[in-house]
């Protein structure tokens, strides 16, 4: 991994890259110089060979000129001396040739030399043989002697020519040994320059075939990208473009065209081609828009209408920042788009929106009306009939008690009027939070219903109760009315005894088939020892207007538990209610622990 | 600036009748509660100027005796909320018979016809007078102040205290509060 | 009744003849040495306060739903006034809501009371509203949390 990270860098690349030249010319040159120690054996090796053959040749001339000698002295034949001049000839030309081949060599040089000397002597005693041989009367003894000095010298010559010819054989092989490992060192070399010179370039290759992948592919994405941009141009119905502070110059891409209702690239792209479609309302403020931007290169967004040659209006929104182009030039780019759809539906929102508002107003009204400014008409009822009670004196059992009936009826009305006025508040109300603490609010709606407590001579216990978030006086409501439903559906003949406690939630315990813990919700539970009622009826209870009891002894509107679920459901939770006839009812009551 | 003032009336009156009748010249020996001896020469005119000068003070001259025993009556009363911070052992009734040598038939005759109210009420009334300055004062929780005015329970304090305002003592702590704030504003 | 020699100045301001009817006859029943003005609105009521010359009374009922000056706005006109601070404001109204009730005491007023639905409970109230208040007078309780709630 790392090495392929190496690799993709350009300057690690660039130092391998000059190593390796380095190397290659490093070993180019090792191998250079071995090829030219090469060369240099080959020829101390061939010019010792020659030397070597140029001897064996002159003493071989010598050899023949002695046998030749030998033989006209035995034979006195003219023909074995006939040719001796020539010899000498080629003799010389020997030593010539072994001097070329020994100017190099001083040593060899001086042996040279003193061969030459030697074979000069020789041939002075050839001559001087020759001319003892050729007398008419040949001297025995003194051709002897010059025989065996002959014989001397040849020998001599002749070890002296070994001798050198030894020396040459040992310089040969010497020689020869070392051009073998001159040869294995240049056959290495070549080798490993042709091994380094093949990776290289295998890697140069690969490298290069990467880099061009890699340019391929960017290629051909940003030909996709360009394609699916001019194709999400269309399908999103925006038109991009363009415009170059430095040059002057505007592009606009199809879609613009096409946004304005016309064929793409019908004009060319300049201020004056919106200036013919746009709304001429909207012109001045959008260009203004524009040229205000240009001056403070800051991003700009506006809206403004098009008038199609078809006669449409099209809702436009168009936004550009500015950025800078590859050759530096400022550039502010932006999009315009076809936002008709969404503003006429935010306007026809608007109008709902107000149309809602209205008939809630009406609404919030008539329940005004309805619970409030009912109430007054009904209390004057109430007072002219107490009034008529009290004041007509002459009036028929009869009527009396019909005025009864009456004052009954109407003080119904009353506390139902009430209650509905109740109700309704907790419905619109001020959806105002604040942080409550339950048990100050129990303390108070205590102290709200002392009297009857006390009336009842009732039993209130209060376990530690949360703080919660809601809306105070709707708190209140909701215990002040579980409260007076305890104290009011008590046992005749048992004081009631009233318990409000903060209960864990059991791991069985479901709200609507979901479980619910306690991470999620506080459980407050109101429980007494009252008259109960059937389970069966617990949904029931909380229904507007319900009644259970309609024993006469129990005075109730049917509201008190509505407004309480009412309430619970204002805070985001939930009540029910377990009850078994004759053993009281217990309330529980679910708040959420953090309300947003 | 803003200033919080707790105050003694019993004291504050006491000092004006004080620097009144100096004032004024007049011979004065402060008595038990609400009576002062004043020397018998002074002038119609000397005295009118005190009744005046007392009236703006909201102190008034009581007249009859009546009136004096009823004031007495109240003032007995005052003192037995205000001054004893346990209220006496024994019953009202005999406290006050004692105290001012009636009958507490009598006494309690006399004050009903000439205010609105029993003994009983008037007491019950400067208790929860007492418990409303307790509450301004944040100094106590109301369990301390229904202990301090002898309730058995707070629920017997708030009890009464609602059946004199019509509101609970945290109701009554509440306005309080906010009318506070709003005239600060 | 009264053991103070001067009669109990009262005022009602309130726009419904009937009120103001039941109101008169109920004062009127209770035998009180009195002097009853009333106001079928806040504006009247207001000039006639705001009048140097006028009597300021001792106590003053007050309905809250009046058409050109409603009662709170006449409270809130009365509390700013330091001449009017030793008149007791009553106000007199239909409506039982805690808030609204909270409300009128924290502007100022001394005494709150829900028009009773039958007339014994008419008297009973005012007997009981004029008797609380002349017991602020004069036991010198304090009037800034003279507070009566009925």
């Amino acid at each position: 991994m790392q090495f392929s990270g190496l690799y993709k860098n350009s300057q690690v690349f660039k130092i391998a890259l000059g190593s390796a030249i380095v190397v290659v010319c490093y070993i180019a040159s090792v191998f250079y110089t071995k090829m030219q120690e090469l060369n240099t054996s080959v020829e101390v090796i061939s010019t010792a060979n020659e030397t070597q053959l140029e001897l064996e040749k002159l003493l071989s001339i010598i050899s023949i000129y002695e046998t030749n000698l030998r033989n006209y002295i035995i034979t006195k034949d003219e023909s074995y001396i006939q040719n001796r001049f020539l010899k000498r000839g080629i003799i010389e030309l020997n030593i010539k040739r072994l001097k070329t081949l020994a100017s190099h060599n001083a040593i060899r040089n001086k042996d040279i030399v003193t061969l030459s000397n030697l074979i000069d002597e020789r041939f002075g005693l050839f001559r001087q043989t020759l001319t003892i041989a050729q007398a008419k009367k040949v001297n025995a003894d003194e051709l002897n002697e010059k025989l065996l000095q002959s014989g001397a010298s040849t020998e001599k010559m002749r070890e002296f020519v070994y001798k050198i010819i030894n020396r040459e054989d040992v310089s040969v092989r010497y020689h020869n040994l070392n051009h073998q490992f001159e040869l294995q060192d240049s056959i290495i070399s070549a080798f490993l320059l042709v091994i380094l010179s093949l990776l290289i370039l295998l890697l140069s290759y690969n490298k290069m075939r990467v880099d061009i992948y890699e340019l391929k592919k960017a290629n051909d994405e940003l030909k996709f990208l360009n394609y699916s941009f001019s194709n999400a141009e269309k399908i999103a119905g925006f038109g991009y473009w363009k415009y170059n502070l430095s040059t002057d110059k505007y592009t606009f891409s199809d879609n613009f065209y096409r946004l304005m209702g016309m064929d793409p690239d019908k004009q060319k792209p300049s201020a004056k081609v919106l200036g013919k479609y746009v709304h001429p309302d909207d012109y001045e403020s959008i260009m203004k828009t524009h040229y205000d931007s240009l001056k403070t290169l800051e991003d700009s967004t506006a809206m403004c209408r098009y008038v199609l040659p078809n006669g449409e209006i099209r809702y436009i929104m168009a936004v550009g920042s500015f950025t800078k182009n590859s050759k530096g030039h400022t550039v502010k780019i932006g999009v315009n788009y076809d936002i008709t759809e969404q503003f006429q539906k935010t306007l026809a929102l608007e109008e709902n929106n107000k149309e809602l508002k209205l008939i809630n107003a009406e609404l919030e009204s008539f329940n005004n009306i309805a619970s409030h400014d009912l109430q007054e008409p009904l209390r004057k009822i109430q007072l002219f009939i107490s009034r008529i009670e009290e004041r007509e004196k002459s009036l028929s059992d009869q009527g009396k008690e019909y005025f009864s009936k009456i004052r009954l009826a109407a003080n119904r009305m009353q506390t139902l009027l009430i209650d509905l006025l109740n109700y309704s508040r907790t419905v619109k109300g001020d959806k105002v939070f604040e942080k409550i603490d339950l048990n100050s609010t129990i303390a108070q709606v205590i102290q709200d219903l002392a009297q009857n407590i006390e009336d009842k001579k009732a039993e209130i216990s209060v376990g530690k109760l949360p703080t919660i978030m809601g809306i105070p006086f709707q708190m209140e409501q909701l215990f002040v009315n579980l409260i007076s439903n305890a104290l009011k559906y008590s046992k005749e003949d048992t004081a009631p005894v009233i318990s409000i406690t903060l209960e864990k939630i059991g791991t069985k315990e479901r709200y609507n088939a979901e479980p619910i813990n306690n991470e999620v919700f506080h459980k407050i539970v109101v429980s007494d020892n009252g008259i109960g009622f059937h389970q069966e009826y617990a949904d029931k209870v909380f229904l507007l207007f319900k009644r259970l009891e309609t024993d006469s002894k129990y005075t109730g509107t049917g509201l008190g538990l509505a407004i309480c679920k009412r309430i619970v459901d204002n805070h985001g939770g939930f009540i029910r209610v377990k009850a078994k006839p004759d053993r009281g009812a217990q309330f529980s009551i679910f708040l959420p622990k953090n309300i947003a | 600036m803003k200033l919080y003032i707790n105050y003694d009336g019993i004291v504050a009156c006491r000092v004006i009748l004080q620097e009144t009748l100096e004032r004024l010249n007049i011979k004065y020996q402060l008595l038990d509660l609400g009576e002062i001896e004043i020397s018998d020469d002074v002038t119609e005119e000397t005295f009118a100027e005190l009744q005046a000068t007392l009236d703006r003070y909201s102190i008034h001259i009581v007249n009859n005796q009546k009136s004096q025993l009823i004031q007495k009556i109240k003032d007995t009363i005052v003192e037995m909320v205000y001054e004893k911070d346990k209220m006496p052992n024994t019953t009202i009734s005999h406290y006050l018979s004692e105290k001012l040598n009636f009958s507490y038939g009598h006494l309690a005759n006399i004050f009903s016809e000439n205010t609105f109210t029993s003994i009983e009420n008037f007491i019950i009334i400067q208790k929860v007078e007492r418990a409303k300055k307790l509450i301004i004062e944040e100094e106590l929780t109301l369990t301390e102040i229904s202990y301090k005015l002898n309730y058995s329970s707070v629920a017997y304090l708030s009890s009464q205290f609602k059946k004199v305002t019509g509101l609970t003592p945290s109701t009554f702590k509440r306005i309080v509060d906010k009318r506070r704030r709003l005239t600060n504003n | 009744m009264l053991t103070n020699d001067k009669p109990l100045r009262i005022l009602l301001a309130d726009d419904d003849e009937d009120d103001r009817t039941f109101f008169s006859e109920a004062i009127a029943e209770l035998k009180m040495t009195n002097q009853l003005t009333l106001f079928n609105d806040g504006k009247d009521l207001m000039e006639y306060l705001n009048d140097p010359e006028s009597d300021l009374p001792h106590i003053l009922f007050l309905d809250l739903n009046m058409p050109y000056k409603n009662g709170l706005d006449c409270l809130k006109e009365i509390r700013a006034n330091p001449r009017f601070k030793n008149v007791s404001v009553a106000i007199y109204s239909t409506s039982s809501s805690e808030k609204d009730i909270e409300d009128t005491f924290i502007e100022g007023a001394n005494i709150y009371i829900k028009k009773p639905n039958n007339f014994s409970e008419l008297k009973r109230v005012i007997k009981e509203v004029v008797h609380m208040n002349w017991q602020f007078h004069t036991s010198g309780l304090n009037k800034e949390t003279f507070f009566f709630s009925i």
